[in-house]
């Protein structure tokens, strides 16, 4: 077995996180499928039923199963946060590999660039984008290509300084002496070693990015089709404070789980390190 | 303010079709007419040079939609700027305050009695207000304290309501400081200077304030900008929960209304706040570490 793997095995938190968080994508991927109850029927005779053995969360405003739009809308948050996770990891790595392999001034400019894009106001711009973005309307890929446009930095600046240490090793430095070209540099030495990294980055920003997906559609413009966020808004516009509670739960558990994680793949990919990764950079913010 | 400018252009439909109402039922002759005076029709370098020189003098232009509440007047946009910026700016200051004032203690005395009962239970007191959405905070505070009871009431006029909705904004940041100050006073804490002002026999109390807390303040600093943006997140659904007429409820409004002077001019507005803020801890920064200092000069 990979020191990799065998490292992050001993890690009780990280594990425990992992158990967690794929129960929390088990029921949400089930919860659907085994319940009879469709997450989108109306029924106005069951409207805003407390908890039941029929319905085990209640039902909201629409009469529909609070527990199924729950799993629906976990299912929905996470498959947005994770096709902007893998947008914005395209755009950070590129951003970052540029900046470092070609260094210097550019790298200066550009990483100058970065630090600014990590000052702006990151929910307010996505809140002008998500507008902006969806012409007719707020859908799954306005989300989503907004969310990456505000998210790709933390990335990029992994990248960057991952690619920066890489270039000065000695077996990249052997390549470049039997005359490698950049590109080959990139694709065949320091690409590759990126990748953990990369995967650090992607657990670190992914709780922020499911919490701002929520944020967003919690302020009733997100889409239309049942997310976290949507979930919460109905429950806060119908005064049923206890989806918003489910709602935050979900969001709580996630967000925990996906730090310890982040932490493991880092004590586990890197044990020399004795830094563990700096709380400013920590993706727990919207 | 290039990239504002753009996105707003590509924004897709205009006032007159918005995606909720795709016919306004404005009559077409009425359209035109608004559609000059609003300048909507000049080549997109004019329009972005107008803007540009607009900008610099604060002057945002009018507002392509009337305000959606009862009772407000049409206005321009810096009108509604110079009325609700302050309004957010206060309770975005009201809120750093609290963070400040409760989030360092709650770090300090998480990272002086590490891995005890103290330290976990202000480490997930800490983590617990950064993971939980602010929406559920200002929807049970809404629901009991301001319409539960009559101590508070809507909007920005009473004293009571007002440290309420800066405490509900400030609960993350709380967290989010105590857990930075706590991670940088432990790291401080295991210093060889700590070690050696004790061992000369200086008091706890004053090697903790004399030399820990003053080089944690560093990153401490440096987490200004995420700081800020808590703060304003917060501020969208604070400024909604409790009926605070602040900047950030506009945003919100315009983006849904695609009204694009109002968007511009207040998301503009909200980035060069921020910008400043995080210009002024840098500063700062400097100013207390001689080692950026060096770096400075």
């Amino acid at each position: 077995m990979r020191p990799v793997f065998r490292r992050f095995r001993t890690n009780r938190p990280a594990l425990v996180s992992m158990a967690v968080l794929g129960t929390l994508v088990a029921f949400c991927v089930l919860a659907p499928i085994l319940s009879s109850h469709d997450p989108y029927a109306l029924d106005f005779t069951q409207q805003k039923h407390g908890p039941s053995s029929e319905h085990w969360l209640g039902t909201d405003f629409f009469g529909r199963d609070v527990l199924v739009r729950v799993a629906l809308g976990g299912r929905a948050s996470m498959l947005i946060a994770v096709a902007a996770l893998a947008v914005a990891a395209v755009i950070g790595v590129l951003y970052g590999s540029i900046a470092g392999l070609v260094g210097g001034r550019i790298d200066n400019v550009m990483m100058r660039v970065l630090d600014g894009a990590f000052a702006l106001p990151r929910f307010a711009i996505l809140v002008s984008l998500v507008a902006v973005l969806g012409r007719h309307g707020s859908t799954y890929s306005t989300l989503v290509f907004g969310l990456a446009i505000v998210s790709w930095m933390t990335t990029g600046r992994l990248v960057r300084g991952e690619v920066v240490r890489l270039k000065q090793t000695e077996y990249v430095n052997a390549a470049r002496s039997l005359g490698a070209k950049r590109l080959h540099l990139l694709r065949k030495h320091i690409g590759p070693s990126t990748f953990g990294i990369v995967t650090i980055a992607v657990f670190l920003e992914l709780p922020g990015l499911v919490l701002t997906e929520a944020l967003v559609s919690a302020l009733g413009l997100g889409p239309s089709a049942a997310t976290w966020g949507n979930i919460a808004w109905l429950g806060i516009q119908e005064g049923q404070l206890s989806h918003v509670v489910y709602v935050s739960m979900g969001l709580a558990i996630f967000a925990i789980c996906a730090n310890f994680i982040a932490d493991g793949l880092q004590e586990a990919l890197d044990p020399r390190a004795e830094q563990a990764i700096p709380e400013a950079r920590r993706g727990l913010l919207a | 303010m290039l990239v504002t400018f753009a996105l707003m252009r590509g924004m897709g439909g205009t006032p007159f079709s918005t995606p909720l109402e795709p016919h306004s039922g404005v009559p077409l002759p009425v359209e035109l007419q608004l559609r000059e005076f609003y300048r909507l029709d000049e080549p997109w370098v004019v329009q972005y040079l107008n803007y540009v020189r607009h900008v610099f003098t604060l002057e945002f232009g009018p507002s392509l939609v009337p305000p959606a509440r009862f009772g407000a007047e049409r206005g321009s946009v810096d009108e509604v700027m110079r009325e609700k910026f302050p309004v957010t700016l206060q309770l975005a200051g009201l809120a750093s305050i609290f963070a400040v004032v409760l989030g360092i203690p709650l770090g300090i005395a998480a990272a002086l009695k590490r891995r005890s009962a103290v330290d976990y239970l202000a480490s997930s007191l800490a983590t617990g207000l950064l993971v939980v959405p602010i929406f559920l905070f200002t929807a049970v505070f809404a629901r009991y304290l301001v319409y539960g009871t009559h101590h508070f009431p809507l909007g920005w006029d009473d004293w009571s309501t007002r440290l309420l909705a800066a405490f509900t904004l400030s609960l993350a940041p709380i967290g989010y400081v105590a857990r930075l100050i706590r991670a940088a006073m432990v790291e401080t804490l295991q210093e060889d200077y700590v070690r050696a002002a004790r061992a000369k026999g200086l008091r706890v109390k004053r090697v903790v304030f004399g030399h820990v807390l003053r080089n944690s303040l560093t990153p401490f600093l440096a987490a200004a900008a995420p700081t800020m943006a808590l703060l304003v997140t917060g501020a969208f659904f604070v400024e909604q929960a409790f009926g605070i007429p602040g900047a950030a409820q506009d945003l919100v409004d315009s983006a849904e209304r695609r009204d694009y002077p109002m968007l511009m001019g207040l998301t503009v507005a909200v980035v060069i706040v921020v910008a400043l803020v995080n210009l002024a801890a840098d500063i700062v920064a400097a100013l207390l570490d001689p080692r950026v200092r060096e770096e400075v000069t």
